[in-house]
């Protein structure tokens, strides 16, 4: 078996030259990998080391997890409310009617066509002022303001990723369904849908992801989230170094749980074994490594 | 006995695809029990007359009827007339989320409302009747093409309806795994299941098959008993078609 093996990675053509050797190309991006990793990790380690104070660390930890829990909240629900809207914008978008796909693709072209700053300004500053100064009866006005604009701007790209997740699944599936005697909307939520929604699913993940750190521009809706415990800190102290640690690890702490999530959700839908069994397969055709 | 009466009846059916004249005043009709099997060149549309008979395709000119009432009136119920004809496609079309057992009962559940108990048991009856009765916790990406149109058979007769289309069913199919589809069709025609097939399966138009329909550029060209057809077709275009699978 070794020797098959070693045949077949001799090199095929002497055009391709030095890259045709396959363990030679894997060395060269393990030198270059861990080159990078040595200077990153030294760059990081030498900074932390001399800019981070630990005392000051410790002093503004509990002002982070506030700001934490609230951006948990504000994402789980925008999260929930985007992806709700989400599909319903994608059905709508396809749907028969000139009217309601026209509509829909218009809400999805302002949405995705101006920035989520600017549906966020929108929101905040302008709905109050059509009460007139000191009259709209919303207090906190920025938690909702930022809810309604993080769920309108990311319904439209989960609307766009139902669209492309529907558009995918075969025509047979929505004949197979009718010729069974389903109605349309039967067939749209018994078949269509659930393999819509895994196609859908990488990309309404990565959306969602990309939503929690747009959660760092309700800074400047007067969010008191985590990038605004950054800059009161950073102005009190004139130590950006050691709040940033914060800032980065409570980041990851929401996007990574996340990232689990979708995957967790991607296994769930893949029905069938075809998949694994594939890897399988795949896995026993390749050796370990390049040790052979 | 009395004569059997027409189940399906195809009168003066035409159809344009744009300026494309697919279907031309096609007229037969396919008796109570009887195996019509539709034959003829690629695009001459023997396909598109089966879609036309549970409406994935509209009819822009003659009638279809089943039992007499009319599929292609505007008025009537589709989704209600259509658990009471079976189709079996080309590429399957099983739902690929749901097991070979869940796809059987998905129509008696979702459409009929049977009973989740009742629906179940019937569609493991029908796994087992296609020979695949241990299949039925499998989803679809696990079977083979032939398993799977085993399955999608099953799917469509779980509704019990009064007439089974078959749409090129084996076409896509290796060569090894046609024989196990057809023995399906075929016993699903003894125990005397209406059928209207369209293949290129001569063998099974032949043996099955009670009366041949040669279609022609969108022309019924001749109906002959089968038996008669694959011995001495009546018209000149039976005699070519024929003269072509030799």
């Amino acid at each position: 078996m070794s020797d098959a093996l070693s045949e077949r990675e001799e090199p095929t053509g002497a055009s391709s030259g030095l890259l045709a050797n396959d363990n030679l190309v894997r060395r060269i991006g393990e030198v270059v990998a861990g080159l990078f990793l040595a200077v990153v990790l030294g760059v990081l380690g030498w900074t932390v080391f001399s800019e981070v104070d630990p005392d000051l660390l410790q002093t503004i930890f509990p002002r982070f997890v506030t700001a934490y829990l609230l951006v948990i909240r504000i994402v789980i629900v925008s999260s929930i409310l985007s992806v709700s809207a989400g599909i319903i914008v994608g059905l709508a978008r396809i749907s028969s009617s000139p009217l309601t796909s026209n509509v829909a693709r218009g809400y999805i072209e302002f949405f995705r066509g101006t920035p989520l700053l600017f549906q966020l300004f929108l929101i905040y500053f302008g709905i109050p002022s059509l009460w007139g100064t000191g009259q709209f009866p919303i207090s906190d006005w920025e938690i909702p303001a930022a809810v309604i604009g993080l769920t309108l701007n990311h319904a439209a790209y989960v609307g766009e990723a139902m669209r492309g997740g529907i558009n995918a699944v075969p025509d047979g599936q929505m004949e197979a369904a009718r010729s069974i005697g389903m109605s349309r909307v039967q067939a749209m939520r018994e078949v269509i849908l659930p393999q819509a929604w895994r196609n859908a699913l990488a990309a309404i993940g990565n959306d969602q992801i990309i939503l929690v750190k747009d959660t760092s521009l309700l800074t400047l809706i007067s969010v008191p989230e985590i990038m605004q415990v950054f800059r009161s800190v950073n102005s009190a102290t004139f130590d950006p170094w050691t709040p940033l640690v914060w800032v980065c690890l409570f980041y990851l702490a929401v996007t990574l749980p996340m990232s689990k999530l979708v995957g967790v959700l991607e296994a769930r839908a893949d029905w069938g074994s075809d998949r694994k069994s594939l890897a399988k397969r795949l896995g026993s055709r390749m050796p370990g490594g390049g040790t052979s | 006995m009395s004569k059997p009466k027409p189940l399906v009846e195809f009168v003066d059916v035409n159809k344009w695809f744009g300026q494309n004249h697919v279907l031309k005043d096609v007229s037969f009709s396919v008796d109570e029990r009887e195996v019509v099997v539709i034959i003829g060149p690629s695009g001459s549309g023997k396909s598109t007359l089966l879609r036309c008979t549970n409406r994935l395709e509209e009819v822009q000119k003659g009638e279809i009827h089943l039992d007499g009432i009319p599929i292609t009136d505007e008025d009537v119920n589709i989704n209600h007339l259509r658990q009471r004809i079976g189709m079996v496609f080309q590429s399957f079309n099983l739902f690929p989320h749901l097991t070979a057992l869940e796809n059987v009962a998905a129509g008696p559940t979702k459409v009929k409302g049977v009973d989740e108990t009742e629906a179940y048991e019937h569609a493991q009856e029908l796994l087992n009747r296609v020979g695949l009765g241990d299949q039925g916790d499998s989803h679809p990406n696990e079977l083979s093409g032939g398993q799977q149109q085993r399955v999608a058979i099953a799917r469509a007769l779980a509704m019990e309806p009064q007439v089974m289309l078959f749409d090129e069913v084996t076409s896509a199919l290796d060569p090894e795994l046609v024989g196990e589809v057809l023995d399906v069709m075929g016993d699903l025609a003894n125990e005397g299941m209406t059928m209207l097939v369209v293949t290129h399966e001569m063998g099974f138009a032949q043996e099955v098959g009670d009366r041949i329909v040669l279609m022609s550029e969108g022309e019924v060209a001749e109906v002959t008993e089968s038996d008669q057809f694959f011995e001495q077709p009546r018209t000149e275009r039976g005699e070519r078609f024929l003269s072509r699978l030799l």
